[in-house]
């Protein structure tokens, strides 16, 4: 509690920075990378949700980031409606589709839910393939229209085409995707969820309707990725199905992980790590001529489960010595 | 005879060939102790399982309040007022000792999760039972049960013992009007085990209905106002602890049956 003066002076401090950064590095393509970075914030967050603090892992969280962006594209494409109307809306569909696959989480758990997840996200992945009418199939859709301008004035209207204003966009939402994980971790909500994490016989028998609140986690968090979705759509402006592929969900997973799953701000510190170090060591494919992120993000899994059970944010949590015997 | 707040009428469960509770019936008036004994594999945590939700019966009625409960869900029976604890303990191992009750103190009758999401969105910390009145709420509890000044340890790195009171604490939180305790005292040295039966008696002179299942028979013939007794899933006595020590029928089924130390 002494420290609250030089809490706030950080926290002020870290949020100076975070607008000035793209001041600060003039270079587009790591602007783009901070980009990136903001979108991977929110989906890792939404999924740090369901694995983190509710136990449900979750191996298909690529169908609701698909979801989101194929929804938000099609609804531009096809019937001209705003990217901005199309981003909660993209959420909406992604979070019907929680419903989904929240049913079956009502009774299977661990492993036999996380084969069903995949399951659900390879099915979508197919349907994007092969419903060519639609969706293109894997030409994927382009010309996705960018985020509308805001138009002031005539002559006075700002664009989010470039990577410095979008970027602006993302850190605003991730920044409340934040704020929404806080409160709904912080609260007898987020208790209901860790009690069922933490054992799901013990949490019904203190009134813990667990049916109900997987259906609800997994609304809330499909919500938020399929809204992540629709961002980078709207980003990138062309999306293919690569975007509902495992290996997306694997992305998720590890930045998570190594971030340190099951904490606030876990999400952030993986995503922006892997995001900058899967870029930084692309130029290693020139060698090996194969997807290298995939090395890197099994060496960091592997790194951080041997370890940092807790990863990078689990490092620096550690208010109480440890006691003989227990672990992280 | 008052009215009875729970009542089991031709309660049967088979799993499988093997009929694990055969038949029972009892009434259990508000206020009292009931204590639930019987040899090992006598089906005393099935009938508890049955009661809370956890099995539905095969046939027969559970009667509380009006209403038949067989058959409900385990979180909508809590809800009606009926608190248990586990054999094996069920204690959230990575939440703190505080948060395992307050987690119990979360209102969660008239409020679907999603409306509890809300409320989480929209109220302050202290509003909700996660903020300070939860947290002195909480904290009584845990001073009732003398586990306060393991407050901010995680139940992980308690002891066996502790968590077994820690699990009557989170049933308590519940405010509940039935208790069940499942052998709430094994693993317990004798002075724990007094320890245990004086702050049964504490729990129930609050008004809190008990059905105890024990092992330990210094702790459930010092406790009980009343005992039934199973056997093989068939209730076989139910009386005064003093008639319980005297009636044949239950000595034989642990000391002519299958070997039993507890006897």
């Amino acid at each position: 509690m002494n420290h609250k003066p030089l809490k706030s002076v950080s926290v002020i401090l870290g949020i100076l920075v975070v607008l000035a950064l793209p001041f600060i590095i003039r270079d587009r393509y790591f602007q783009h990378l901070l980009v990136l970075s903001g979108i991977f914030i929110i989906l890792t967050s939404s999924w740090n949700l369901l694995a983190g603090y509710s136990g449900l892992l979750n191996l298909g969280h690529a169908a609701f980031f698909g979801i989101g962006g194929y929804s938000s594209a099609l609804l531009a494409l096809k019937l001209g409606i705003s990217p901005w109307i199309g981003l909660p809306l993209g959420g909406l569909i992604a979070s019907l589709f929680g419903i989904l696959i929240g049913i079956p989480s009502f009774r299977l758990s661990g492993p036999y839910l996380a084969i069903t997840t995949i399951g659900f996200s390879e099915i979508l992945r197919l349907v994007a393939m092969n419903w060519v009418d639609l969706t293109r199939g894997s030409l994927g859709l382009y010309g996705i229209p960018p985020l509308t301008p805001f138009k002031f004035s005539e002559g006075l209207s700002i664009k989010f085409v470039s990577e410095q204003n979008f970027y602006y966009v993302v850190i605003v939402f991730a920044a409340l995707t934040l704020g929404l994980m806080k409160k709904l971790i912080h609260s007898e909500f987020g208790i209901s969820l860790k009690s069922m994490r933490e054992d799901e016989m013990g949490s019904e028998s203190i009134g813990i309707d667990t049916s109900g609140y997987k259906l609800t986690v997994f609304m809330i968090s499909a919500f938020l990725a399929g809204f992540a979705g629709a961002l980078y759509a709207h980003y990138i402006r062309l999306i293919s199905p690569e975007m509902l592929t495992l290996g997306e969900t694997f992305t998720v997973l590890t930045m998570a992980m190594v971030g340190g799953l099951g904490t606030l701000f876990g999400p952030v510190v993986g995503a922006v790590l892997l995001t900058f170090l899967s870029e930084g060591l692309r130029f290693l494919e020139d060698y090996v001529k194969i997807d290298i992120r995939f090395i890197i993000y099994g060496a960091l899994l592997m790194a951080t489960v041997l370890f940092m059970r807790n990863g990078i944010v689990g490092l620096f949590q550690r208010k109480t010595p440890l006691k003989k015997g227990s672990e992280g | 005879m008052a009215k009875a707040i729970l009542q089991g009428i031709d309660i049967t469960r088979w799993f499988g060939g093997l009929c694990a509770v055969k038949k029972v019936n009892f009434s259990i008036e508000a206020g009292e102790i009931i204590g639930l004994i019987g040899p090992n594999g006598a089906g005393k945590t099935t009938l508890i399982n049955l009661i809370t939700g956890y099995y539905t019966p095969n046939s027969g009625r559970i009667l509380y309040g009006d209403g038949n409960i067989a058959g409900l869900k385990p979180h909508t029976i809590n809800k009606l007022g009926i608190a248990r604890t586990f054999q094996i303990v069920r204690v959230f191992p990575r939440l703190t000792v505080l948060d395992n009750v307050r987690s119990g103190l979360v209102d969660r009758r008239e409020r679907p999760p999603w409306r509890v999401a809300f409320d989480s969105i929209t109220k302050g910390p202290d509003g909700q039972m996660t903020g300070r009145a939860g947290e002195k709420r909480a904290l009584e509890l845990l001073e009732s049960v003398g586990l306060s000044g393991y407050r901010d340890e995680r139940a992980e790195n308690l002891p066996f013992a502790y968590c077994k009171r820690l699990e009557i604490a989170r049933a308590l939180a519940t405010k509940p009007r039935i208790l069940l305790l499942d052998e709430p005292s094994s693993g317990l040295n004798p002075r724990e085990q007094n320890d245990q039966i004086a702050m049964i008696r504490k729990i129930n002179s609050q008004g809190i209905t008990i059905l105890i299942v024990e092992h330990v028979m210094k702790v459930i013939m010092d406790i009980s106002h009343r005992i039934l007794v199973l056997h093989y899933g068939e209730k076989i006595a139910e009386g005064k602890p003093e008639e319980i020590y005297k009636n044949e029928k239950v000595v034989e089924a642990y000391l002519g049956g299958e070997a039993s130390a507890h006897g």
